[in-house]
């Protein structure tokens, strides 16, 4: 899209470590300053000179509370993506509209938690999102939602129950080499996955997320800025958010697609804003609120046919740096850490750079989803100067 | 007089506070667009088809087929009033009658022959800490 694919670049990245949920020792701002600090030391920006500040979900952390942390001489810009997970990546693309038009020149992308503070991300979710007709009927969280969906995906659409498995593998085998991997430790294999307790079917609880306190940041700036900031920018291809009527409102309630994960639009937008296709695609970052629903917004994406996801969705095609698509090379939401999403961007931008813990020799497109079946959905497609 | 709680469930955004009262009264009936009749669900407050704002109730047969469905193991913060049924299943039925409405409902009886497509028919079941204290319809497998 003239004006807007490339303008933006990713210069900064920066994380604290992924805790245990509600074990923190700083608060949930101090978490979010850290990172944001962070960031701007990545970049070699001023953190005072931050004037743009964007996060979604339910995070609490508005820029005017951090500006006395940071010094920040004037807020320009202030915006919460609207909706949940499903806003993850697409805060990048809120990030580059502010950018693009003027707005903002230094816009952070953000997201924070410490459960002592906000309280149980499943819960906030719930009751936010979850309608009476959801409650009432015993769907108490967003995995037992993503439950109903996944099991139609495999029942009646075809697809194989091992793209799951797959999914998973690839998670933990990335977070063994990542050393700020929450999971790498974790005891896993197929065996002990497959035992593993069940939740609500078809998920297990290796298929579902974890939820961490943590805090991750991206700094952003303009496509000029960032040459004269970085080596290696992550420039913005395209971050698209949202969702067609088909999808909208109350998804698997309404739903009259034949979307598996409420992608429809944002992948149509995607690839004709970019210019690209899944094919040229070198690595991509998928959103796994479960396990099922990464699988489902990737066959939305388009990377493979239905009928052939048994055949796409195999452990080696998903492992860095000999699989096809190397998937979650951090390990993910489900064995890196859960920050809502937010970190599968610090994740793909890495790629671009070339520090990743797994990284793919000259990745030049890297691609990462915001949460899958949520009520809105988004992506953002990161490349090199040479993708431009 | 209300079958509902006094405190609402948060995150919906209340147009189908008359399902519920239905519920309550033993009626299954779902929201219909009084000047189109175009059937409205989830509810809304306004008919996205011709743009009236009169919205009706109209009972409907709670006959259906599964759409998709899941069973439950783990005891959620809010679902503790279900803690002595786990594993429950709760069922996503559509029905034909009302364009294809799809509404959900914990399964009653056995699971024999739970599948996607499996006829289903709706049972109005008395408010419980089950149901959060709503009033709720239950779904059992046509034999």
């Amino acid at each position: 899209m003239a004006g807007y694919r490339g303008a933006t670049a990713i210069v900064g990245s920066g994380q604290t470590p992924f805790y245990k949920r509600g074990t923190s020792p700083d608060a949930e701002v101090k978490l979010c300053l850290r990172a944001i600090v962070a960031a701007c030391e990545d970049a070699g920006v001023e953190p005072a000179d931050v004037d743009g500040f964007v996060s979604f979900g339910s995070d609490h952390n508005d820029g005017q509370r951090l500006m006395l942390g940071l010094g920040t001489k004037e807020l320009r810009f202030g915006a919460l993506s609207w909706t949940h997970g499903g806003g993850s990546a697409g805060a990048v693309g809120l990030a580059s509209a502010a950018i693009v038009s003027g707005q903002a020149d230094v816009v952070v992308v953000y997201r924070a938690m410490a459960e002592n503070r906000s309280g149980r991300l499943r819960v906030a979710v719930a009751m936010d999102d979850l309608a009476a007709q959801y409650m009432v009927n015993g769907v108490a969280a967003p995995i037992t939602r993503c439950g109903l969906i996944t099991n139609r995906m495999l029942e009646a659409r075809g697809v194989p129950r091992s793209t799951m498995t797959a999914m998973v593998r690839a998670a933990y085998y990335h977070a063994r080499n990542n050393p700020n991997a929450y999971g790498r430790d974790a005891d896993f294999d197929e065996d002990i996955y497959e035992r593993s307790r069940m939740i609500a079917e078809p998920n297990r609880v290796y298929d579902c997320s974890r939820e961490n306190d943590h805090a991750s940041a991206l700094l952003m700036v303009s496509a000029e800025r960032a040459r004269d900031l970085v080596d290696r920018p992550a420039y913005v291809l395209s971050a698209p958010t949202g969702t067609d009527l088909a999808w909208g409102g109350r998804n698997e309630l309404n739903d009259r697609s034949d979307s598996f994960a409420g992608f429809a639009a944002v992948s149509r937008r995607l690839w004709a804003e970019s210019g690209y296709r899944p094919g040229d695609v070198d690595v991509a970052q998928v959103y796994e609120n479960t396990s099922g629903l990464g699988v489902g917004a990737m066959l939305d994406l388009g990377f493979c046919a239905p009928e052939a996801a048994g055949d796409f969705f195999r452990f080696e095609n998903l492992i860095a740096p000999s699989g096809g698509l190397p998937v979650n090379t951090s390990g993910g939401n489900l064995a890196e850490g859960f920050i809502h999403g937010l970190s599968l961007v610090n994740e793909a931008m890495r790629q671009i750079r070339g520090d990743s813990p797994n990284q793919l020799p000259g990745a030049s497109l890297s691609l990462v989803t915001g949460g899958p079946g949520d009520a809105v959905a988004s992506a953002a497609l990161l490349g090199t100067e040479e993708t431009l | 007089v209300s079958y509902l709680p006094e405190e609402r469930i948060r995150g919906g955004i209340g147009a189908d506070e008359q399902y519920w009262e239905y519920l309550g009264a033993k009626e299954f009936r779902l929201s219909r667009c009084a000047d189109c009749l175009a059937w409205l669900w989830p509810a809304h407050w306004r008919c996205r088809h011709c743009g009236s704002w009169e919205i009706g109730w109209e009972p409907v047969e709670p006959v259906g087929r599964v759409y998709a469905w899941t069973r439950t193991w783990y005891v959620f913060d809010q679902s503790k009033g279900r803690a002595g049924d786990i594993p429950y299943v709760t069922v996503l039925a559509e029905i034909p009658a009302a364009d294809g409405a799809r509404v959900l409902g914990v399964l009653a009886g056995g699971d024999e022959g739970l599948a996607i497509g499996a006829p289903v028919r709706g049972q109005c079941v008395d408010a419980s800490p089950k149901s959060l204290d709503y009033p709720s319809l239950t779904w059992t497998l046509v034999k």
